[in-house]
C-alpha cells in the first residue's frame, strides 16, 4: 500500500524535482552499541551482530566490537550457551550442535565496558511449507511479466501469527525497503493456504532461496518501524522520525543500545526457475 | 448605570418625545444597489451627527439601528457609491424601510479591498478576525494560475502553512483538524482537493469568507482554533448572466439569474481540472492511461418569500478521481447541503433557522480477480440551528439560540474480491450528538466603553451500537490484549462530556480611530484527527470524543491595539495571544489506525501551548493597496510518550512569518499583484549518527524531536491583469499571466537521508551493478518558477 501512495504523490508532482544537498548535522557526541543476534533452528543462522553507531557522513564501513561478553541462556533449565567472536564471520558465533528449541524462552545477555544489555524471546513452533510453485504471467498491473513465485503451506495458529519472508536471488538478498515482506493476521492467514504470491518478476535460470520465519510481536513490531522508517523521506505526509523500538534493554550502565533479538525457527526452500 | 443616571435618561427620553409609546424604537432598513438591486453587504449607516453610534448592513443587505429624536437624518455611506442621506419620521419605524444606492461612476480610485466598513477595524468588538473579500482573493498570484482561498488565508497574520503548496491551515499553534471550514453554516471535512494542493471553494461561487482566530461569536463552535466561515454567492435578480475562466490546470464556470420572477434567484458554480491532460505527455507508460482529476459545484437559490422571510438553499458536491489504467482508483467526495431561513419578526426581534447535512467518503478499489479490494469508508455530520436575536435597549442586542449536531461515522469497510483468500475487515460505526446552547448579549457601557458576553454549552454524548474495550490496569497498550469489552445498544449513550465555553471581548476607544481590545475565549472539540502526519491524508481517520478519547480544550486570551489612519486609507493592528490546549493527541511510533477498532492503544495525549504577537499594515484605498503581515508565534505540544517526554515544537511552530500583498491599478485595463511570503523553516528530526542493522545503513535519530530545522522559506510570486476596458460590451474577458515562485527558490519539500550508489541520486542495486555506496541527503523541492496563464470571461 505504502508504495502505491508514493507512486501517486510523485506522479502528481510532475514538476519536482531531486539534488543532493550536504547538510550540517549535528552528531551524537557518544557512539551507541547496536546488537543484532539471530537465534534459530538451524546454527547456520545462529549469529550475534555487535558494532558501534557513527556519525552520519562517516564511510559505510561498520565499526565492530569484538570484545563482548555473549551468551544465551535457556530459561527453563539455566543453561548459559556461550558465544565466540570469530573474525572470519565478523560476529560471535557458538557450537554448531546449539539451536532454538521450540516452546523454549531464551534470554540474550551482552556485556561491554561494565554495561549489561539483555533481551528474550520464544521459540515459536514453525508453520507448514507444503510447496513452492512458479508460473510465467503476462504483464499486469503493478507486475512485470516474467515468472512468479507462489508459496502453498498451512499456518494453523491463532495467536502469535507474525512472519517475515526473505527472498535471496541468486546469492543476493533483496534488501530494499520495498523488500520487506512482514505479514500478521490482520487479513487472515488463508492467503497462505490459497497461496502466496511474491511480487517478483524471476527469469529463466534464477535460482531464489525463499526463507520463512515466525518471529515474536515486538521483533515484528520493530521491522515494521524499521521499514516506515526506511520509508519515510522527512515529508509533509511522513510522521517525524522515530528510532524503532528495540527489544533489548539496557540492565546496567547508562548508554542507548540499538538493534534487536530475534527468535525464530526458519523454513528455507531453494528453487531454480526452468520453463517448464 | 447608576439610578441616578438612569432617572435623568428616562425623564430626557419622556420630554424629548411625548409622543412615543413605551417600547423600543429601532428603524429597520435593507440596502441594495439601484442599478442590479444586489443587496450591499456592510454600508455605514448612522444619523446624522452621531457617526460613532452607527451600524452596518449584514449579509442580507438588512440593518436595524436604535431610533432615538425623530424626524432625524439617517445617512447611509459605502465605497464606490453615492452617500444617501434620508429624513426618517415615526411612521417610518413601523416596517423595512428600502435604501437604494447608486454607484459611483467608474475611476481609478477602484476599492479592491472591502472591510464590513472604513472603520469597522477600530469600531468592532471582533479581535482575531479577518475578513478575505472575492477581488482581493482573486487579484492574488496564484499556484498554476488557481485563485486558492485557503493558501490566500495564509498571508494573513496568525495563520500558518505546514509547507510548500499544501492548504492545510495551522492557526495560532492548532493543528489543521482544529479549524472548521463551513459553507453557508455546513462543515466540510476534507477541504482539499489533490493531497492539500487546491482547496475545494471555486472562488466564483463565493461571496466572502470570514476568519476567525482571536474572539468568536457564542453562536460559533466546534474547533479548538478557527472558523472559517465562507458565505456563497446569491444570484443577481436582474437577468442571466454568466461567468468563467480557462486556465492551465482547470476550468471553470459560474452561471446566475432570477429564478422564479423577481424574488428568487440561483447561482451555479462548477470547476473542473484537466490534470490528466499532462500525464498523457508524459513518456513514462506508467503514467499515460491514468486518471486525474477533480471537480466542484457548488448552487444556491435565495427565495424572498415576503417582506419578512427569506429562504435559502445551498449545496456543494466535489471530489477527487485517480485512476490506474482502469484497474484502481482512488477517490473521495464531499458533499455538504445547507437550508437557510431568515425572518424577521418585529422591529427589535429576528429569527434564523439553519438545517445541514454534510457528508464526506472515499473509496480505493482494485479491480483483479485474485487480489483486488473495495475499501470504502464515509462519515457524515447532520445539523440544526436556530438562534434569535433581539434589541432589548438602544444599547443592548440579545442572541440566543441552539445547535444540534449529529455525527455518523460508518464502518470503515475492505472487502476483498470473491478469489481473494484475504478476510474482509471492519471497523465498527460510531455515532454521537452534541448539543449546544448559546447567549450573547452585546452592551455599550459608554461611548467608548463596548463589550460582549457569550456563553455556549455543548452537552456530547457518543452513542452505541458500539463496542468498547476495556484493558487491565485501564492502560490500553498495544502489547496487551484487552481484559474484556462491553456491548452497547442502539442510541444507548456510551460516554457524556460537556462544557461551558465563555467568550467575552471589550473594546475601548482611546480616540475615534484608535481602540483597544480584550478578549477571552474557551472552545471544546469533540472530533478530531487521529494521525501522525503533518499534512491531511484523504483516508485521515476521524475519531470522536468517547472513553478513552477526552474532548479537546482550548483557552485563548488575546490583547490588540488598533489604529487607523488618514481616514481609513491605513489600518494598524498589532494583536497579541496566549492559547493554552488540552488533551491534544498524537500517536505512537509505529501506529496502525486505519482499519483499527482499538484506535485508543495507539494514542498518546497531552497538552499544548502558543503565544505569539501578529502585527498587520493594511492600506484599503487607493491605486496601490494591500498589506504587510509579521507575526512572531511560538508552539508546543507536551505528551508524555513523545520526545522523553519533554515538550518540543510540532512542525508548524515557524516563529518568523512574514507576508506581503501589493496590488496596483495602473489603468482602467492594467492591473499587477505581487505577494511575497518569508518564514521560518519548519521544525524536523535529522539524524544524530548512522548504524547498521539487518544489512541496512539507518539513520539515527535523537529521542527529542523536531530539534532541527528546515531552511528558511521564501518566495516571490508575481501576476498581470489585463481587463479589456470596454464597458459596454456584453462579454468582457480579461487575461491573467502570473509566476509562482519568480526567483526560483529551491524551497525544500522533504530531505531523504539514504544510501547514494554510483554517485547518482536515483541509482538502487536492482538497476545493476554497484561500484560505490556511501551516505548522503537528497532534497525534494516542488515547484520552482511556475507559470500560468488564464482567461477570465464573463457574460
Amino acid at each position: 500500500m505504502k508504495k502505491i501512495w508514493i507512486f501517486l504523490l510523485l506522479s502528481l508532482l510532475f514538476s519536482s524535482c531531486q539534488e543532493e544537498v550536504v547538510l550540517d548535522l549535528d552528531q551524537k557526541d557518544s557512539r551507541v552499541p547496536v546488537i543484532e543476534a539471530h537465534w534459530t533452528d538451524q546454527s547456520v543462522y545462529n549469529e550475534v551482530k555487535i558494532s558501534l553507531s557513527k556519525n552520519y557522513y562517516d564511510s559505510l564501513d561498520q565499526e565492530l566490537i569484538r570484545d563482548a561478553d555473549v551468551f544465551i541462556k535457556e530459561q527453563s533449565t539455566g543453561r548459559k550457551i556461550a558465544f565466540r567472536y570469530l573474525e572470519a564471520t565478523r560476529s560471535y558465533r557458538t557450537n554448531p550442535t546449539e539451536r532454538a528449541r521450540v516452546g523454549e524462552t531464551y534470554q540474550l545477555n551482552v556485556t561491554w565496558k561494565g554495561q549489561v544489555f539483555q533481551s528474550e524471546g520464544l521459540m515459536l513452533e514453525p508453520p507448514i511449507v507444503d510447496s513452492v510453485v512458479w508460473n510465467y504471467e503476462e504483464k499486469r498491473l503493478f507486475r512485470d511479466e516474467g515468472y512468479f513465485v507462489k508459496v502453498y503451506g498451512k499456518i494453523p495458529f491463532t495467536e502469535n501469527n507474525y512472519y517475515r519472508i526473505r527472498v535471496i536471488e541468486n546469492d543476493t538478498l533483496y534488501n530494499q525497503p520495498e523488500d520487506y515482506l512482514l505479514f500478521d493476521d490482520t487479513f487472515g492467514l488463508q492467503v497462505f493456504e490459497k497461496g502466496l504470491e511474491l511480487g517478483y518478476a524471476f527469469q529463466e535460470n534464477d535460482r531464489i532461496r525463499l526463507e520463512l520465519y515466525r518471529i515474536n510481536k515486538d521483533v515484528f513490531d520493530y521491522l515494521s518501524q524499521l521499514v516506515n522508517l526506511l520509508f519515510n523521506d522527512g515529508g509533509l505526509f511522513s510522521p517525524p522520525p522515530q528510532n524503532p523500538k528495540s527489544n533489548i534493554k539496557v540492565v546496567k550502565g547508562n548508554s542507548q543500545v540499538l538493534g534487536f533479538f530475534v527468535v525464530s525457527p526458519v523454513l528455507s526452500r531453494t528453487l531454480v526457475i526452468s520453463s517448464k | 448605570m447608576s439610578f441616578h443616571r438612569l432617572l435623568l435618561f428616562l425623564l430626557l427620553f419622556l420630554i424629548a418625545s411625548p409622543a412615543f409609546p413605551q417600547e423600543k424604537l429601532v428603524l429597520r432598513g435593507q440596502v441594495m444597489d439601484a442599478g442590479n438591486l444586489q443587496v450591499l453587504v456592510g454600508v455605514n449607516v448612522y444619523w446624522e451627527g452621531k457617526e460613532q453610534q452607527g451600524t452596518a448592513t449584514d449579509l442580507d443587505g438588512y440593518f436595524y439601528i436604535p431610533a432615538t429624536t425623530l424626524p432625524a437624518k439617517i445617512i447611509l455611506s459605502y465605497l464606490g457609491y453615492e452617500k444617501s442621506i434620508r429624513i426618517i419620521q415615526v411612521r417610518d419605524l413601523e416596517k423595512v424601510q428600502r435604501f437604494y444606492l447608486k454607484a459611483e461612476d467608474f475611476s481609478l480610485e477602484e476599492v479592491l479591498i472591502q472591510e464590513k466598513r472604513g472603520d469597522e477595524q477600530v469600531k468592532n468588538l471582533e479581535l482575531g478576525k479577518s475578513t478575505l473579500s472575492m477581488e482581493t482573493l482573486q487579484s492574488l498570484p496564484a499556484l498554476f494560475g488557481e485563485v486558492d482561498l485557503l493558501r490566500s488565508l495564509q498571508l494573513l497574520p496568525g495563520v500558518k502553512s505546514a509547507g510548500e503548496g499544501t492548504t492545510g491551515l495551522f492557526v495560532r499553534g492548532g493543528s489543521a483538524d482544529q479549524n472548521l471550514v463551513q459553507v453557508d453554516g455546513a462543515p466540510v471535512y476534507n477541504a482539499s482537493h489533490f493531497f492539500g494542493i487546491f482547496s475545494v471553494f471555486n472562488p466564483d461561487g463565493i461571496k466572502k469568507v470570514d476568519l476567525y482566530k482571536g474572539n468568536m461569536p457564542a453562536s460559533f463552535g466546534g474547533r479548538a482554533s478557527s472558523l472559517i466561515d465562507v458565505t456563497l454567492r446569491e444570484g443577481e435578480k436582474d437577468r442571466i448572466q454568466g461567468e468563467g475562466g480557462i486556465g492551465t490546470i482547470s476550468s471553470r464556470l459560474t452561471l446566475q439569474g432570477p429564478l422564479l420572477g423577481k424574488n428568487s434567484s440561483f447561482l451555479i458554480s462548477g470547476r473542473r481540472t484537466y490534470a490528466d491532460l499532462f500525464l498523457k505527455l508524459s513518456s513514462n507508460p506508467d503514467l499515460k492511461n491514468n486518471q486525474l482529476n477533480f471537480y466542484d459545484l457548488n448552487g444556491k437559490a435565495a427565495f424572498s418569500l415576503n417582506e419578512k422571510d427569506k429562504l435559502s438553499v445551498s449545496s456543494y458536491q466535489g471530489s477527487d478521481i485517480l485512476g490506474l489504467s482502469g484497474q484502481f482508483g482512488l477517490g473521495w467526495k464531499n458533499w455538504v447541503s445547507a437550508v437557510n431561513w431568515n425572518r424577521v419578526n418585529s422591529d427589535s426581534s429576528f429569527f434564523d433557522l439553519q438545517a445541514y447535512h454534510s457528508r464526506y467518503s472515499y473509496q480505493v478499489k482494485f479491480d483483479n480477480d485474485e487480489n483486488g479490494f473495495d475499501w470504502t469508508n464515509s462519515l457524515s455530520e447532520s445539523g440544526i440551528k436556530a438562534s434569535w436575536t433581539r434589541v432589548l435597549a438602544p444599547s443592548t442586542t440579545l442572541v440566543w439560540g441552539a445547535h444540534g449536531q449529529l455525527y455518523h461515522f460508518a464502518p470503515s469497510d475492505l472487502k476483498p474480491s470473491p478469489n481473494n483468500p484475504i478476510n474482509r475487515r471492519q471497523t465498527q460505526g460510531v455515532q454521537g450528538v452534541l448539543g449546544n446552547a448559546f447567549v450573547g448579549l452585546t452592551h455599550e457601557f459608554t461611548e467608548k466603553l463596548s463589550g460582549e458576553l457569550g456563553l455556549r454549552q455543548g452537552v456530547y454524548a457518543q452513542l452505541g451500537t458500539g463496542k468498547v474495550y476495556q484493558y487491565p490496569g485501564n492502560d490500553p497498550n498495544p502489547d496487551q490484549e484487552p481484559s474484556d469489552s462491553v456491548f452497547y445498544n442502539n442510541a444507548e449513550v456510551m460516554q457524556r462530556y460537556q462544557g461551558l465555553e465563555p467568550r467575552i471581548a471589550f473594546r475601548y476607544l482611546l480616540r475615534p480611530e484608535f481602540s483597544l481590545k480584550l478578549a477571552y475565549n474557551r472552545n471544546f472539540q469533540y472530533v478530531q484527527i487521529a494521525s501522525n502526519s503533518s499534512a491531511g491524508l484523504p483516508i485521515d481517520r476521524w475519531v470522536l470524543a468517547g472513553q478513552y478519547i477526552r474532548p479537546i480544550k482550548s483557552d485563548q486570551i488575546s490583547l490588540g491595539v488598533f489604529h487607523n489612519f488618514d481616514q481609513n486609507r491605513w489600518e494598524l493592528s498589532v494583536e497579541g495571544y496566549y492559547k493554552d490546549l488540552d488533551q491534544v493527541i498524537d500517536l505512537r511510533n509505529g501506529a496502525r489506525i486505519l482499519l483499527s477498532d482499538q484506535v485508543e492503544t495507539e494514542l498518546l495525549s497531552g497538552r499544548g501551548w502558543a503565544y505569539g504577537a501578529e502585527f498587520l499594515l493594511r492600506k484599503n484605498k487607493g491605486k496601490t493597496t494591500g498589506w504587510l503581515a509579521y507575526t512572531w508565534s511560538r508552539a508546543w505540544r507536551q505528551i508524555d510518550g513523545i520526545s522523553k517526554d519533554r515538550p518540543y515544537n510540532p512542525r508548524f511552530d515557524r516563529p518568523h512569518d512574514v507576508s506581503l500583498v501589493l496590488n496596483h491599478q495602473f489603468s482602467p485595463a492594467w492591473s499587477s499583484s505581487l505577494t511575497f511570503v518569508y518564514s521560518t523553516g519548519q521544525a524536523v528530526s535529522f539524524p544524530v549518527g548512522s548504524y547498521l542493522v539487518d544489512n541496512q545503513p539507518v539513520p539515527l535519530y535523537s529521542d527529542y524531536r523536531n530539534e532541527n530545522r528546515f531552511p528558511d522559506y521564501h518566495r516571490l510570486d508575481a501576476s498581470v491583469t489585463w481587463k479589456n476596458p470596454d464597458q459596454g460590451r456584453k462579454w468582457k474577458g480579461s487575461w491573467n499571466f502570473g509566476v509562482y515562485n519568480l526567483y526560483g527558490r529551491k524551497n525544500p519539500f522533504s530531505y531523504d537521508f539514504r544510501t547514494v550508489y554510483n554517485n547518482q541520486i536515483n541509482y538502487s542495486p536492482s538497476d545493476g551493478k554497484i561500484v560505490s555506496a556511501r551516505p548522503g541527503v537528497v532534497m525534494t523541492y516542488l515547484f520552482t518558477f511556475l507559470p500560468s496563464i488564464t482567461y477570465n470571461f464573463q457574460f
